[in-house]
């Protein structure tokens, strides 16, 4: 027995003789083996759990009896298990506090109204507290839902059960069926700006669907449903009932069964369409049932199924469970662990009541918090991405709400609240260790950078074999794959205009011969000029030949003969310099990697080791060292490979005149092998990973928060 | 302009400033920077009004009594038809009409400096002038105002002896203006003081309004509005004690909301069963003392609990009998019990109390200081009554409590004079909503404060002071040895007899005689010691040859809780331009050092010099900390009790 009977506020309820007010109507039912009452309060709507305890005292108010009689007789009749006094006092205030208790004496108006403000105000403020999560009460659907609660009431039965299993089965079924033109589907078009509108259009629809799921539920088992309304959940607005007069339900199954009711109903929904789906032609229908597939099955199993958020899931689990307010006492419990076992207040005291609890406090506490961060963290990022500088603004908001208000109370806590007095010094070096931990983890321990980009591979300079000529290719003096030597003829260029060129010469060389001979003899000044004339046009001819000789493709190194166009070269016009073919010697082929702006800085700053993969062989790392130092920027992709058309990592602009322009600048490095393996599959795709050496988290983290404001917003 | 008289809503009849909202943390921060710059400013009064009564005043010394009668009438009448807004005009007119007739009832005529204290104190702020500025005086003159406009006005003071005597005063002065004036005696039955509060004027102690106001909230029984109230004084003739909380003027503010505020005020009556409680309690003796330790019960001494085994329950049920029938259920016998056995085990004489001429006294675990005015709660004073065979005190059943903090915010208007306010403003802000404005010294301060001197033993600093106050003494001067309790004064005087000084002691009787020792104690080479809180709100005049020899002497021979308080004892000399000088005389073993030193400052302060002064000062901030804390955590409990038990009526 802790604490004392007595209690010095006592005098302030002694002589009152309260009672139930005559709306509020008690129901038993079992938690975890203990029996509860569950008040419920008809005219608010209001539910409260009391103990068994509790409730017997509240049996012996009758509006006669004042509270020191009631405390005296309950004093014999519960024998240890009597609360204390200040006990009955909270119980009292709870009871006041949901409006159940009629007092007899006119209570405080001053501060009645006063604390009807204050709750109002807290109302208000709890939706600037939580801008994503807005809930706007629109009508009372009782009547309405009184009134069709026939077209429903034949659901409730096994031939629902059967139903249902049939249209989830076979949407299973259907949707297994057509995994591959699902899969197709999805990744082409479940994120494209059209198909979000058509999002936006369904999503509502499905989710009143969902929410007259419960409402009907609730009403099947005899409750009420007395408040719909629409919550503007990330600004998308959602309907949503208040269900709670479950609570007041004895069986937990039917209290889960309401919970359970929405996902019941998607899931329905999710099955139809699915079946759906494989029976209509292309178009919009078929795209809208596609949505309706998506959102009522992926978003029911990730988020209303999930008991780690406060959805529906996290209702059924609860109940089934059998503990009301799992979320909230799990946070309870955990900041009890914390106070207990961290800052050693042994007077802490744990919100688990019955066997068990404890355990799935702990459990659920944790699981929940760390998902509840990772999800809001993504909603977070989301939003931010897609609504700019208002996403910005919202998602720094919701970070402070996120990690500065909790943290700020924390530290509040910690250096004033009363009730760590006498355990301030323990608390201050726990919660300074674990914040050095953190900020160590943070700010100190590096953990490995890096920066991932993709390339191409190819062929060293080297390794061209280069047209000599303009002309049209006559025929392929190698076959592609073949071993050659360096010089060995490889295909051979035609120019027919070079054959004339060379005639035309000769006829013109002899022209002129004819006419210094015709000089020498009257003018010899003359006949200079055309001597000079002459050995132009001799250089002319010899030029001309010499081309034609050029015509001859060769190999510059030994090495395997790579032809990529193969036997299509043949009949095709070439300019003079145009790469036809490659000899792939000793010497290896490079990777050039294109390097987004926004990654540069740090690939130019430190690279400690460069490793890379293949396309080809993604599993085995490959060692490589830089070939050109200095990042360049270049104006063209220096392959199509890497253009988002062609599945890789650059956007182009399709608007620009030059093909293969990238969005933005790029920078290009060249990477080869360390060591000095050839790179024969020339324009196939690697990754190259630029390992920056460790760097605390911290300072990374920092670093892409800083380009996100350069990049999105100029500061 | 903000109301000078603010009304009470029409037609209450029991008028009070209405419960506002509990302002939350955000809004005390936003108010900060936006309400408290302007109230501050409102607040503040200008130094043109001061000159305007005064030259307003001139025009009236021509008057003879009967036209002087007259223009207070006038003024009256005029005061009433603004409606709680007076124009500034009508201010001054006031103000100069209430001077005048001050000069000639007592002979003085208020300054420039406290024509703007009142006004502060009509700007519901709280004005600082230092001591010796004439603060009873200066508030006459808002007093007189607001009873002039209509209100009805209660001049708070420090304790009863000053309601008393500033009310005898002022009598005088304010019948001239045509008020009644009345000073709240303690202990006086209800009719005396219905009547008393029925005057224009009050003067009574912050205790004594309060208690009056708690009996007044619990003869409502929880019915506390308006409608009720009427009905029932015409039912049962008007059974009120006070008619309302209009306009409060607080003198020495600081010492009656800030230093009182820490315990909450409790009205109690002994309970109707009072004998078989005491029955209940040697009941529970005798049979604790059957019960064996190990057998029947376990004692946790670290903790201080007394577990019952099965077989001491067991034992227990046997002798119920023996108890009153309702201790009989089990919980409550068993709880007796363990009561009972804590009382004969776990608290012993002369360790945790004392006994005193039949009476069990408390023992204060941290200070050793005894505490004959506390009691155990929850029986356990009865208990330890039972195990020495003393008579059983009976325990006593709260009817209604408030807090200081709680009860000053329903007066509508509320304003204040203190010689230190600077150090609490920020409290004087968040809690009671008032601004603190400075009001300019009559004549420029002439005191000098001299080093502090510091001792590691505490006889040593005796025998320094005694020989400091026989130095001084034979040049003439008086001086006055300011002590924190009534043990450190007779210390003080016991080092001062061995050296043959001749002095007086004073304890804080609080009293005439008291009042007449203080004004003597300015005579030339007067030695006098005396606890802060005796003689306050008298001041020491000095004689010429006092004067001549440099004025009164202060000796501070500890660090109070609050430097406010140091400050107030410092403020005693130099008073109105006189000169005068103070000084600090101390050592580590005071003891502040013990109650708020911590370890390391009580090391720090064995070394002498420099870190001791350090080291009190630092546990002088820690005291200080520490007792806002106390203040802020009693009105939170005590608005969060209000909030709660909302629905059991308003018994405060």
């Amino acid at each position: 027995m802790t604490g004392s009977l007595h209690s010095a506020t006592w005098y302030r309820v002694a002589e009152l003789t309260p009672r139930l007010r005559s709306h509020a109507e008690a129901h038993r039912s079992v938690f975890r083996g203990a029996v509860w009452y569950v008040i419920e309060d008809h005219a608010s709507g209001a539910y409260l759990r009391v103990s068994e305890a509790a409730w017997r005292i509240i049996g012996l108010m009758n509006g006669r009896r004042t509270m020191e009689e009631i405390w005296r007789a309950a004093a014999e009749a519960l024998g240890d298990d009597l609360p204390t006094q200040d006990e009955v006092i909270q119980l009292l205030i709870r009871l006041h506090r949901s409006d159940v208790l009629h007092a007899a004496i006119p209570p405080d108006m001053e501060q009645v109204v006063q604390r009807g403000r204050q709750d109002d105000r807290k109302k208000r403020l709890a939706s600037l507290r939580n801008p994503l999560a807005i809930r706007v009460p629109v009508l009372d659907p009782d009547n309405f839902v009184r009134a069709t609660g026939w077209l429903v009431r034949p659901f409730f039965s096994w031939f629902g059960v059967l139903l249902w299993l049939a249209v989830v089965g076979g949407g299973l079924f259907a949707g297994l069926q057509n995994i591959d033109a699902l899969h197709a589907n999805i990744a082409d078009r479940a994120l494209t700006a059209g198909n979000l509108l058509l999002v936006l259009a369904v999503y509502p629809l499905v989710k009143a669907v969902h929410e007259m799921g419960h409402a009907y539920a609730v009403r099947h088992w005899g409750g009420e449903v007395h408040e719909i309304g629409i919550m503007f959940l990330v600004f998308m607005p959602v309907p949503y009932v208040d269900a709670s007069a479950s609570s007041a339900f004895r069986s937990k199954w039917q209290r889960a069964g309401v919970a359970a009711a929405g996902i019941v109903v998607e899931l329905f929904l999710a099955g139809a369409a699915a079946m759906l789906w494989g029976l209509m032609e292309p178009g919009l229908m078929r795209a809208a049932v596609m949505n309706v597939m998506l959102l009522a099955g992926i978003s029911t199993l990730f988020f209303n199924g999930n008991p780690l958020l406060r959805f529906d899931g996290y209702y059924v689990f609860a109940d089934l469970i059998e503990i009301p307010n799992l979320g909230t006492r799990s946070t309870q419990h955990l900041q009890y662990l914390a106070q207990r076992y961290l800052f050693g207040i042994k007077t802490a005291v744990s919100p688990a009541m019955a066997p068990g609890e404890a355990t799935w406090f702990t459990v659920y506490g944790t699981l929940s918090l760390v998902y509840r961060y990772m999800i809001m963290l993504t909603i977070m990022l989301l939003v931010a991405g897609m609504f700019f500088e208002v996403g910005l603004l919202l998602a720094f908001w919701a970070g402070i709400l996120l990690l500065i208000v909790p943290a700020a109370r924390g530290l509040r806590f910690v250096l004033a609240s009363p009730r760590l007095e006498g355990h301030r010094l323990r608390a201050l070096v726990v919660s300074g260790g674990l914040a050095a931990v953190v900020a160590w983890a943070l700010f100190v321990q590096p953990v490995p950078s890096a920066t991932i980009v993709r390339g191409v591979i190819r062929a060293p300079e080297t390794a061209r074999a280069v047209s000599g000529a303009d002309g049209f290719v006559e025929e392929l003096l190698a076959q592609p794959g073949e071993t050659l030597a360096a010089g060995t003829p490889i295909l051979r260029v035609t120019d027919p205009l070079l054959d004339f060129r060379v005639r035309q010469m000769d006829a013109r060389i002899e022209e002129l011969r004819l006419r210094r001979f015709n000089a020498l003899a009257s003018d010899r000044v003359q006949a200079d000029l055309v001597a000079q004339e002459l050995s132009l046009a001799e250089e002319e001819r010899a030029l001309a030949i010499e081309r034609r000789g050029e015509q001859i493709v060769t190999a510059p190194v030994a090495g395997r003969l790579l032809l990529p166009a193969g036997d299509d070269l043949v009949g095709r016009f070439v300019r003079k310099g145009e790469a036809l073919a490659w000899v792939i010697g000793s010497e290896p082929g490079v990777v050039r990697v294109v390097i987004p702006e926004a990654k540069i800085d740090l690939v130019r700053r430190h690279i400690d080791a460069v490793q890379m993969r293949l396309a080809s062989t993604p599993l085995e790392p490959v060692p490589a060292r830089l070939t050109r130092g200095t990042p360049a920027a270049v104006p063209v992709l220096p392959s199509a490979a890497l253009a988002t058309e062609a599945g890789g990592p650059i956007p182009v602009d399709p608007t620009a005149e030059t093909p293969l322009t990238p969005v933005g600048t790029v920078f290009v490095m060249d990477v080869a092998p360390a060591d000095g393996r050839p790179l024969t599959a020339l324009g196939e795709r690697v990754s190259v990973r630029f390992d920056h050496g460790p760097t605390p988290l911290g300072a990374q983290l920092l670093r892409a928060l800083r380009q996100i404001f350069l990049r999105d917003l100029n500061v | 302009m903000s109301d000078s008289f603010p009304a009470p809503a029409a037609g209450s009849f029991y008028p009070r400033a209405p419960a506002v909202p509990k302002k939350s943390k955000l809004d005390h921060w936003v108010e900060r920077f936006t309400t408290l710059p302007r109230r501050r400013l409102q607040a503040r009064p200008t130094r043109m009004f001061a000159r305007r009564v005064l030259r307003h005043g001139r025009r009236l010394t021509g008057l003879s009594d009967a036209e002087l009668q007259e223009e207070v009438r006038a003024t009256a009448h005029a005061l009433r038809a603004a409606d709680g807004r007076p124009r500034e005009a009508l201010l001054v007119r006031s103000f100069a009409v209430i001077r005048e007739c001050a000069g000639r009832e007592l002979g003085l005529r208020h300054y420039a400096t406290q024509i703007l204290g009142a006004r502060a104190v009509l700007n519901g702020a709280v004005a600082e002038m230092q001591t010796g500025e004439g603060k009873t005086l200066a508030i006459t003159l808002a007093a007189g105002a607001a009873a002039l406009a209509g209100r009805r006005v209660h001049v708070i003071t420090a304790n009863d002896y000053l309601a008393g005597r500033d009310a005898e005063t002022m009598r005088g002065l304010y019948a001239r203006l045509g008020l009644s004036c009345a000073a709240v005696v303690p202990d006086c039955s209800p009719e005396e003081r219905r009547a008393a509060f029925a005057a224009d004027i009050v003067y009574a102690s912050g205790k004594e309004v309060a208690f009056t106001f708690l009996r007044d909230r619990v003869a409502m029984g929880g019915r506390a509005g308006d409608i009720g109230l009427r009905t029932r004084a015409y039912f049962e003739g008007s059974a009120l004690l006070l008619p309302g909380l209009q306009f409060a003027i607080v003198d020495e503010i600081d010492s009656v909301m800030i230093d009182e505020a820490r315990t909450p005020l409790i009205l109690s009556v002994p309970p109707a069963d009072a004998e078989v409680e005491a029955d209940a309690a040697r009941a529970a003796h005798a049979i604790a003392s059957e019960m064996k330790e190990g057998r029947d019960y376990r004692l946790d001494r670290l903790r201080r609990q007394v577990d019952l085994t099965a077989k001491g329950c067991d034992r227990l049920e046997e002798r119920a009998a023996q108890l009153p029938p309702a201790w009989r259920p089990a919980p409550i016998r068993e709880d007796a019990l363990r009561t009972a056995i804590s009382a004969i085990h776990l608290h012993r004489r002369d360790e945790h109390y004392i006994l005193r001429d039949g009476k069990v006294e408390i023992v204060d675990e941290y200070t050793g200081r005894v505490m004959p005015d506390r009691s155990w709660s929850a029986g356990l004073h009865q208990a330890v009554e039972a195990k020495e065979g003393v008579e059983i005190t009976s325990r006593r059943i709260t009817l209604a409590q408030i807090t200081f903090q709680r009860f000053f915010r329903r007066y509508i208007h509320l304003g204040g004079m203190t010689g230190t306010a600077t150090e609490a403003a920020d409290e004087f802000w968040s809690v009671y909503d008032l601004p603190v404005v400075r009001i300019p010294t009559h004549k420029p301060p002439r005191r000098r404060t001299w080093r502090p001197r510091v001792s590691v033993r505490a006889a040593a600093k005796w025998a320094r002071v005694a020989a400091r106050a026989r130095a001084l003494s034979a040049q003439g001067r008086p001086v006055l040895i300011g002590t924190r309790t009534v043990a450190a004064s007779e210390a003080a005087s016991a080092a001062l007899t061995a050296l043959g000084v001749a002095h007086r002691v004073l304890s804080a009787a609080q009293d005439a005689d008291e009042a007449a020792v203080i004004a003597a104690a300015g005579r030339a080479g007067a030695v006098t010691v005396a606890t802060n809180m005796a003689g306050r709100g008298t001041d020491i005049l000095l004689d010429e040859a006092a004067r001549a020899a440099g004025g009164l002497h202060v000796i501070m021979t500890e660090r109070h809780s609050a430097s406010r308080i140091d400050r107030q004892l410092a403020g005693r000399a130099g008073r109105q331009g006189d000169p005068g000088s103070t000084e600090a005389i101390l050592s580590a073993e005071d003891s502040l050092l013990a109650e708020f030193g911590g370890r390391y400052g009580r090391f720090m302060a064995r070394l002498g010099g420099p870190a001791t002064l350090s080291a009190l000062s630092d546990a002088q901030r820690r005291a200080e900390r520490s007792h806002i804390r106390a203040r802020r955590r009693l009105l939170e409990l005590d608005e969060q009790m209000a909030e709660n038990l909302a629905f059991t009526g308003t018994p405060e």
